[in-house]
């Protein structure tokens, strides 16, 4: 275990982790940001349009600039991932992949989400190879090829107007139901000459050694099965928080960590902000100002623990 | 030092970070843009068995994704 014990411990680098140390730095907290990636989701992000401050900023950029803003006295900032967390004796004890055992008093969990998963056969094997769950990253690799997406939302119409742009030659869409995405989105692919749709189905298998060769579409409303020859399949099925190691915190059916409007979960001492809360509307500004909240009740929370102490030990 | 090559997209916004991070640590590198060359992306697949970006290689090893952690030890 690292010799610190700090005051407040955030885990998880996006913009509600890294709002939140900028928080408790300026507080003059002996606080510690501890993630495998600077920057969370934001760094999917080609353009951002809607943070305010930036006419157009890409994501990345953002978040190179979120990380620039953060070292100071106080702040401890580390590249790793976290692997473990548990309360022991009144402090938490948050355990580095790398890095060991990190100790403190008080938590801020932000660790955001990540892109679910079909679970399917061949899906991890071919993971980048012919499978990828970017497509503003890797539809560009896929001109003139036989493609497919799975999902009917913002994001699985989105990758298909990608796949599109980059003269994919067919894009078949995979979705459990109809199209849910934005009417302006589905309008533009709904009668597209290069695009099938396939609603009420399922891809059950991805094909391939080296490369991804085809797909098994299981069509459920006649109960059959088809098999596709394509290059590439882009999964984009949405998002699952990463909150498996914090299984004492009240969480929703979705596994979000439900918080209340001070950021608190269901722990005294842990306190939560972001995309991997309960908080509807997943944005940055928003994961940004959830941090910040959390920043300042943690604040209190040490404060009021200290003075706690302090007074028992008179 | 080995040679560095990144092979990017320029949509890319693990790509973006990548280059980011190298120029940070003043690692220098050979970008090749596989979404502007179909020719360069079938090199890419050939030497690295990958159909996604980014991808490095240092000398004749190969990194998939974005991997500080990696990259550090292949230059080491």
């Amino acid at each position: 275990m690292s010799g610190a014990e700090y005051e407040v411990m955030i885990i998880g680098a996006g913009p509600a982790g890294m709002t939140a140390a900028l928080y408790c730095r300026r507080k003059g907290l002996h606080t510690l940001i501890l993630s495998k990636d600077f920057g969370g989701q934001a760094n999917w992000t080609t353009v951002v349009e809607n943070y305010m401050g930036f006419m157009e900023i890409d994501g990345p950029e953002l978040m190179r600039r979120f990380k620039e803003q953060l070292p100071g006295e106080n702040l401890t900032m580390l590249e790793d991932e976290a692997i473990a967390f548990r309360a022991e004796d009144g402090h938490f004890l948050v355990e580095g992949k790398e890095s060991g055992a990190h100790r403190g008093k008080a938590v801020i969990v932000a660790t955001g989400k990540r892109p679910k998963k079909l679970n399917v056969p061949g899906e991890d094997s071919l993971r980048g190879k012919g499978v990828s769950y970017c497509s503003t990253c890797d539809a560009p690799l896929f001109r003139a090829a036989e493609v497919a997406v799975v999902g009917g939302g913002n994001s699985g119409v989105q990758a298909v107007l990608d796949l599109l742009a980059v003269g994919a030659r067919t894009v078949y869409l995979v979705t459990d139901m109809e199209i849910t995405a934005d009417p302006v989105l589905a309008e533009q692919i709904q009668n597209h000459p290069q695009v099938r749709i396939y609603p009420y189905s399922r891809v059950v298998a991805v094909h391939g050694e080296k490369l991804v060769t085809g797909i098994t579409v299981r069509l459920e409303q006649n109960e059959t099965e088809e098999e596709l020859a394509v290059e590439g399949l882009f999964i984009e099925i949405g998002l699952e928080p990463n909150s498996e190691i914090f299984p004492e915190l009240w969480k929703n059916q979705r596994g979000e960590i439900v918080v209340d409007c001070h950021c608190r979960t269901s722990s005294s001492g842990v306190f939560a902000a972001g995309d991997v809360t309960n908080l509807p509307e997943k944005q940055i500004i928003i994961a940004a100002g959830e941090g910040a909240k959390a920043a300042i009740t943690a604040w209190e929370y040490v404060t009021k623990v200290g003075a706690l102490q302090a007074s028992a030990a008179i | 030092m080995p040679e560095v090559t990144v092979y990017t997209t320029s949509t890319c916004p693990w790509c973006t970070k990548l280059k980011n991070y190298l120029n940070e640590e003043g690692i220098s590198f050979i970008e090749v843009n596989v979404g502007a060359d179909p020719e360069a992306a079938r090199r890419m697949m050939k030497l690295t068995g990958q159909r996604s970006v980014p991808v490095t290689t240092v000398a004749d090893q190969v990194i998939i994704g974005y991997d500080p952690e990696r990259i550090r030890a292949a230059l080491e």
